[in-house]
Formats: C-alpha cells, structure tokens, sequence
C-alpha cells in the first residue's frame, strides 16, 4: 500500500500539546497537510510551528477555544480539510463536533456519532456491554429509593461493601461507598436527592466494589462493519485520584485464561457497537477472586496508547487517519502477547512534594534520555513557556525493552538522565514508584500509589 | 518562513507578559520594535498602543484551501496615532451587511460606540453581530466583505480622537 499524495489531504488538528505533535507527526507519515486549530496562547507553540497552517479559533481559556464545537467546524470549513482529528480529552467524544462536521461533509476521525452516544454515559454504556455478554459489575437498578426493605435485600444480594452510582453521572461524581445494611437505606434517599439536583435525574443503581482491583485495558481497532483487531492490554493501576500516572504494555502477570477472556469480552463489545476506529475498552480485574469486569469504553486515541505502539510496532493515529480518509488503515494482525515490554512515564507539571500542585512558567532547561527504545513524546523545549490554562501533562516517556524487568530498570535510567528546570514535575514521583518492591514485583493495584506515596512521606 | 510579525503573534505575547509580572516591556525583532506598559503612558514617538504589524503571519504557508488564509492584508496602514483597533471576538466569516446587497452597517468616517454593530460573523451558519467595544471614528476597515477572519484579527481601525 501507498499513501498517494493526489491531492494532498487537509486534515485539522483540534488539539494541542504533545497530542496535537503526535497528530501532526501522523499526518506528514499518510501524506497530509496538518492544520491546527489553536487558542491564541498557543498560536506560537511548537506544535504551529510543526504544522503547515495555523488556525487561530478562539481565546486562551479552553471554554472559548477547544471546547467550542462550532469553532473547530469552522476553522476545519476554512482550513478546506477533509478531516478532523479531535485528540483525546477536549471535543474528542462530543456527538455535536461530529454532527456539524457532517453537515459539512468533513470526516470525523473517531467512532460514529450513535457510538459516542451509545458509550457517552454509564447507564447506556453498561446495558451495551450486558447485551455483549462483557461481564460487569455484579449490580442492580434502584426501583424505588425510599423503598429501603427492597433496596437492603438488593444490598446483601450484591455484597458488601458496594458502590451506589448514579446513572447519569460521571468523572468520579455520584458515586457513594457503603458497607452496611444501615449505611444503604440510609444513603440511598440522599444520593437519589442529589443525583436529581445534579444530574437533572435521580436515578440510581447498586454496584459491587472491588477494594484490591487492577485497571487493565484492552486497545481495540474496528473497521466500522463490526469487524475488530485487538492490540493488547495495558496495565494502568499506577493511578491517583483516578488519574494514570504510568502505563504498560502488555498487563503484567496476566494468566492466560484472564487475558483471553479480556480480550474476548472487548471484540465482542466492539463488533457489537460496529465500532469504527482506535478505542479502548477498559476493565477491574480483581486480584482476589477471578473476577474481570467492564469500566466503560474510551471511544479516542488515549494518551496512554504509545505503549501499545512500540510493543507491536504500529502507528496507531496513522491508521485512525487512513480509516477516516477510506483507505487501508494498514495495521497487521498481531499476536495477544507483544514481543516486548513497554512503560510510559506521564511527566507532569506538578509538585509531588506540595500534593501535587500544577505550576505554570518557562522552561529553562531540558535534558532527554536517548538510546535504543526511547521515546519522548513531548511539546516543551527550552524557552516553553508552559500556559496556566490547560492540562499538566508535559511529556510523555516511552520505553521499551525486551522483558518487563528490563523495561522497568531502562525506566529508572532514563528518570536519573532527564532535567527539566523552571517547572517543578512529577519527576521524582517516578524515581520513587520505579525503585518501590511492588511496582517491580509488578501488578499492583489502583488504590497501591495513594497509599505507598503517603507512606514515603512518613518514613522522612 | 518570514521574519514578520501579525496581529495575532501580538495577542500572543500580551497573554504571556500578562502572565508575568512585567510592569512595562520593550521588544525589537523582525524589525519591528514594541512597547508595552501596564500602566504609565508609553512617552516614546508614535504607535504608543500595540501596533499591528504590516506583515504576513510566520505560521501561515498559503495551503491550497477554497478560502483565502485569514491573513492580515499585507499592505494594511497603519492606525493613525493614538487610534484602536476592532478584533475579531471569534473565528468566522465576516460581513458587514445585514444581507447582500444591503448599505453596511457602518462605513469609514462614521463614528461608532461601544455597542454599534459593525458586521456580522458567521460560524457555522450561525450570525453573530459584532460591535464595535470601543468609540470613535472608524477609519479604515482591515478585512473584506465576506472575508474568513480568525480570533484576535484586526477587523477596523479607528481615527486617533484623544479627547
């Protein structure tokens, strides 16, 4: 297969960062022309200057700028592309940027629009994934919230402690944890009150909680007909307050049976959805009973998806853009195992010593590892003045070895080569997780760093 | 590349000095020389208030699109001393009747104030009048009829009436 350059395609970038270089760089490889769509704080950044145009759409806070859909339609109508690459985060899983970009006949380059609404909020995503036979949560609807005989006989039915959800929710909002019968009659009639207040809806459902669990996810690729090719696992339990701090691929100590059944339970997902390009579909894989069961389904390229492409060797945001351009999207079939391990450090421009707080400023210095299986995706470079108004994540450290110990060990190197000075990061969070016994015995689980940290501040 | 600045590179910098803590900032580069103050008036010459560059836009490469790049003229004039300028608050399509065919809202030597509508800007079909933020005499107007515009483009300028 050929990328024929007749005519070279358009395709905008609605972006910014280290993503929107990543897109960029995926554009030049099909032989396109990228395009961006920038806030005016960003109307300089590295990423402009990497693209061919620059298409100023609105003010710095991201609530004039990226996440106005009709902006970024319209600077793709102006830029004359073919298509959009929304990114992750952002407008990248809004029906309505797909809907105005259709209207337009430009290419969305993401699922279709009945799939970010079908996967777009946890009750429809859940009853999905059921009709899929994907196992979720042992759980069930709250009929009746003031009705606390039936909902206490729901409770001991699930198993305590449990998790009551509410079914609009979402981003961590609405969710209670109980351990007792008293506890759920309780709560039950306030969290219906609050969901109602927050949500405009006061429904409700039961869910079991898995206190030692990992975050496991399996990368997905559809072609829109239902048919699917799996890319592997990544293990993402490295997390704190539900943010992943560092990727893997593949999930280590997985059993055979538990990363067949993984992988099975997200083809049948997709070919249900007739999913159509890169998504992942994640998971809770308890580490005290064999229970798997489904999270929800992020229909995006994720930050984390690196790790994917240096295990198997693939271009992931190459092949997303060839599909929504109707070519070949040129991904092999590749075996469940990769033959390598990878990690990625998310270096952030945060103070682990002060909880974390982000900090903005110019960059003074940079300092990269290299060597053989680096990689540094990443927008800063000396002189970056790093905005106040957007996300902390600065760069992006890839390694890739032959086995996990390997990688981990290549990690710790490139964590005591890298400078950055201006901007205090997370830098030194990392030096910690990647020398901590439990991170290189491997398969910790989410709740592992909050704790771990906390008790590396006590030792001091 | 050139070694121009635009209107936008200017919008740019104000945002990061104003992160800053800088009281008052001198630059020369391109050629071009800026001064800005928080505060105290700026002593020095003419153009005291920024002053849109005459030039094409560093980022931009003429990409083969059916719209023009929305560009700053490249013979733009100058603001008369002391004048302001009227920027885009969005990207779009910007006209300055209320329907073709239509007198403009407003034509230059007419005097405006803060809120008269000086041209609609379209976005994805939808009209959104703009004013003109500031009072004064509209001297020139910076971009066509119908011409695609960008956040933070110059659209007019405005006669310097200090007074």
């Amino acid at each position: 297969m050929t990328d024929s350059p007749d005519p070279a395609p358009i395709i905008l970038i609605a972006n910014r960062g280290e993503i929107a270089m990543r897109i960029i760089a995926a554009v030049r490889r099909i032989g396109g022309v990228p395009v961006l769509a920038a806030s005016a704080a960003d109307a300089e950044s590295p990423a402009a200057r990497a693209a061919d145009r620059v298409i100023v759409i609105g003010a710095a806070p991201a609530g004039q700028s990226y996440l106005k859909p009709e902006y970024v339609a319209q600077a793709a109508v102006q830029a004359g592309a073919v298509a959009v690459h929304p990114g992750y985060g952002f407008l990248s899983e809004q029906p309505r940027l797909a809907e105005l970009l259709e209207e337009e006949n430009i290419a969305f380059v993401g699922p279709r629009i009945e799939t970010l609404r079908a996967v777009g909020d946890k009750g429809s995503a859940r009853r999905v994934a059921i009709e899929a036979d994907v196992p979720v949560a042992a759980g069930a609807d709250i009929e009746d919230p003031n009705d606390s005989d039936a909902i206490v006989e729901m409770g001991r039915s699930i198993g305590y402690p449990l998790l009551i959800k509410a079914v609009h929710g979402g981003g961590g909002r609405g969710i209670r944890l109980v351990s007792s019968d008293e506890e759920l009659s309780t709560l039950v009639p306030q969290a219906a009150a609050e969901a109602e207040a927050a949500f405009g809806n006061g429904a409700l459902y039961l869910e079991r909680f898995y206190p030692a669990a990992r975050h496991v996810e399996v990368q997905v690729f559809g072609d829109g007909l239902g048919g699917v090719q799996i890319f592997g696992d990544r293990d993402c339990s490295v997390q704190r307050r539900h943010q992943k701090l560092i990727e893997e691929c593949p999930a280590p100590g997985l059993s055979e049976t538990r990363r067949e059944a993984l992988h099975d339970a997200s083809r049948s997902l997709v070919r249900a959805l007739r999913y159509r390009g890169a998504g992942t579909v994640e998971f809770l894989v308890d580490k005290e009973s064999d229970d798997i069961v489904f999270l929800e389904v992020n229909a995006r390229i994720q930050v984390e998806h690196c790790v994917t492409e240096e295990a198997f060797g693939v271009d992931l945001v190459a092949a997303q853009l060839r599909l929504a351009l109707g070519r070949d999207p040129e991904l092999p079939d590749v075996p469940p195992v990769p033959p390598a391990a990878v990690i990625e450090l998310r270096l952030n421009a945060e103070d682990p010593d002060a909880d974390f707080r982000p900090n903005a400023g110019t960059v003074t210095e940079v300092v990269w590892p290299r060597g053989p299986g680096v990689r540094i995706d990443t927008q800063i470079e000396r002189g970056y003045v790093f905005p106040p108004f957007y996300d902390s994540l600065m760069a992006k450290v890839i390694l890739r070895a032959h086995d996990r110990d390997a990688a981990v060990s290549a990690a710790r190197s490139a964590v005591s080569v890298i400078r950055v000075h201006g901007i205090q990061t997370t830098l030194p969070m990392h030096a910690f997780v990647l020398s901590h016994p439990d991170f290189i015995r491997g398969e910790v689980s989410t709740s592992w760093f909050t704790q771990a940290w906390a008790g590396r501040k006590d030792e001091q | 590349m050139t070694d121009g600045i635009s209107w936008n590179d200017l919008l740019d910098l104000v945002t990061r000095l104003d992160a800053n803590e800088f009281e008052s900032v001198s630059l020369v580069f391109g050629g071009i020389s800026v001064r800005m103050s928080r505060n105290a008036p700026l002593a020095e010459t003419t153009g005291a208030a920024p002053v849109a560059a005459p030039a094409a836009r560093p980022v931009s490469t003429p990409a083969p699109s059916p719209d023009p790049p929305g560009q700053l003229p490249t013979e733009s004039p100058a603001p008369a001393p002391g004048g302001e300028t009227i920027t885009s608050p969005m990207i779009g399509v910007f006209y300055r009747r209320p329907s073709p065919g239509a007198p403009a809202f407003v034509e230059p030597g007419q005097s405006v104030t803060a809120d008269t509508t000086i041209g609609i800007i379209e976005i994805m079909k939808l009209m959104n009048p703009i004013q003109a933020g500031v009072s004064g005499v509209i001297s020139e107007f910076a971009v066509t009829d119908g011409e695609a515009v960008e956040y933070g483009q110059t659209l007019a300028f405005l006669a310097g009436e200090s007074s």
